[in-house]
């Protein structure tokens, strides 16, 4: 706690600071809103139970959409470290589609998947895809030698050398690329439903902009940041956990 | 010390028989093992001495299976090799312990790996990390273990499976004399009580003789001297400071800067 205390003054500083300039800076609160009337927003926001909903949408989509990439990247990861001549082969594919901008996809996946939480949750699975293709891929790949030679010595399978050497022996690197792919969720699944949302936080930030409510607007800011910090706090936790079993002892 | 000449004859009685055995890891690039013909009998232990970059983990590796001649055979009590031998133990340069496992499951790897260890085998290998005195520390992560204790549950778990052939690539080379020679004495019990027979690579001249019935001098991919040491068994630690010790490693020395030729011989540092 003591750590954190010079942070939390930083932080105090700066609101006031912000809040002095709103007040005698003479500008507009629909520039920029003081922190107490943000406050103020976000308080009645809580009470009168309208954010909830919007939290839970985005909440899903970035749990859902971060599960799926996560696995379905994990799982490729897997398979192309595993037939080398499977990665040559497809390599040069899954790097194109990762240079495609996802998030121009999203009007096309509206017109696959129409409007709703699809078109956000494949746009965040394909965004949170690549991290951890890239580092299962790395981590696999790192494996030294000398313990492969090992398991062969030891007459282990091919997948025993898998789920007990090699994936061990990745899981720092992999649970890294999770850490940037939670990251990457969050992003994905708010700019996802600025395309198409008809309901989470991004959604209301583009219906708060519409009726020029930039206080409403930095209210979701904070509720935004608050649930990227929660989940990335949560997957710190869960490899923390891992590694202890995995790693040190 | 009598010289003996390499045997020739692959009719020679040998556990382990090396017969004309070239690698090459590249085709058509250089030949890193050279036509080494070599003969282990039975519940001997012969050490393969040599500078760096010489072959002889390449060496190590065709007579455990885990390469595959590219001229020549290996066979382990008259058969052929065609991949890693489940008869054998490897103990390599570095310990490669699994760092997510304690030392006892450590051990327990070659089990494990076939089937969920019984109570009797977690009880060898309790035994067996006794020996090398780490009855203690069982339970501790490699990372909680010192570079001597790393290398001494290493060896503990090339040798749970009681293999009859025991092939180790300069297990000690990383390690303070004084744990070394407590190791050597550890391996030399451990290889007596079973009678297992065992290759041994090594760069330290004292402790080939130390350890060896037969050491091999290669250089340059070749076997090029062979002596018999002709010290009893078994060796007591104190032995390493006698004159007959000395006399041992420096007729090998010799020999080696005799075979290197005038124009690479160098004064003995
Ligand atoms: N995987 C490899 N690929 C190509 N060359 C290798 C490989 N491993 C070793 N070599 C070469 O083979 C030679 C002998 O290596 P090695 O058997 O490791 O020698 P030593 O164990 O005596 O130090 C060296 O010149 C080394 O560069
Ligand atoms: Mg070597």
């Amino acid at each position: 706690m003591t750590a954190r205390l010079p942070s939390l003054l930083l932080l105090l500083i700066l609101l006031a600071g912000w809040e002095g300039w709103c007040r005698f800076g003479g500008l507009s609160p629909l520039v920029l809103p003081p922190p107490s009337a943000v406050l103020a927003t976000l308080g009645g926001e809580i009470a009168s139970g309208r954010l909830w909903p919007h939290l839970a949408v985005t909440a899903a989509e970035m749990g859902l959409g971060l599960g799926i990439g996560a696995l379905v990247g994990l799982g490729t990861g897997i398979l192309l470290a595993e037939v080398p001549a499977l990665s040559r082969l497809l390599r040069p594919y899954v790097l194109a589609s990762q240079l495609v901008p996802k998030l121009a996809l999203g009007p096309l996946f509206i017109i696959w998947f129409g409007f709703g939480m699809t078109p956000t949750i494949v746009i965040t699975a394909l965004i949170c895809f690549f991290p951890l293709m890239e580092t299962t891929l790395t981590g696999l790949g790192e494996v030294d030698a000398a313990r492969r030679d090992l398991f062969r010595m030891l007459g282990a399978s091919r997948l025993q050398t898998l789920l007990r050497l090699k994936l061990p022996a990745a899981l720092p690197v992999i649970m890294a690329g999770l850490r940037v792919a939670v990251v990457l969720a969050l992003v994905g699944a708010v700019v996802g439903e600025f395309i198409g949302g008809r309901s989470g936080l991004g959604a209301s930030i583009i219906a708060a902009q519409s009726v020029m409510d930039s206080s409403l607007i930095f209210a979701l800011f904070i509720v935004i940041t608050a649930l990227g910090m929660l989940l990335y706090e949560a997957v710190r936790l869960v490899e923390r956990r891992v590694l202890h079993r995995f790693s040190k002892g | 010390m009598p010289t003996d000449p390499p045997p020739t004859d692959p009719s020679a009685p040998g556990f382990v028989a090396i017969e004309r055995a070239g690698y090459r890891y590249e085709a058509g690039g250089p030949a890193v093992v050279d036509g080494v013909d070599w003969a282990i009998p039975r519940g001997e232990i012969h050490c393969l001495l040599g500078r760096s970059g010489c072959g002889k983990t390449t060496l190590l590796k065709l007579a455990a299976g885990l390469l595959l001649p590219s001229e020549g055979a290996i066979r382990i009590a008259g058969e052929a090799l065609r991949g890693p031998s489940p008869r054998a133990g490897f103990v390599f340069q570095a310990p490669t312990l699994l760092d997510w496992l304690s030392a006892l499951d450590n051990v327990l790897l070659p089990v494990s790996l076939k089937r969920r260890p019984t109570a009797a085998e977690r009880a060898a290998a309790r035994d067996l990390l006794a020996r090398v005195g780490l009855a203690d520390l069982a339970e501790r992560r490699p990372r909680e273990l010192s570079g001597g204790q790393r290398s001494r549950v290493a060896v503990a778990r090339a040798l749970i499976g009681a293999p009859d052939l025991l092939l180790l690539d300069e297990p000690f080379a990383a390690l303070d004399a004084l744990t070394r020679e407590e190791l050597q004495d550890d391996l030399l019990r451990l290889c007596a009580l079973h009678g297992t027979t065992a290759l041994f690579v090594t760069h330290d001249i004292g402790e080939a003789v130390y350890l060896g019935d037969r050491v091999a001098v290669m250089a340059g991919g070749r076997l090029t001297q062979a002596r018999r040491i002709a010290l009893p068994r078994p060796r007591p630690p104190a032995l390493r400071y006698t004159p007959v010790f000395a006399a041992a490693c420096r007729a090998l020395r010799e020999a080696m800067d005799g075979e290197a030729g005038p124009a690479s011989r160098r004064p003995a540092a």
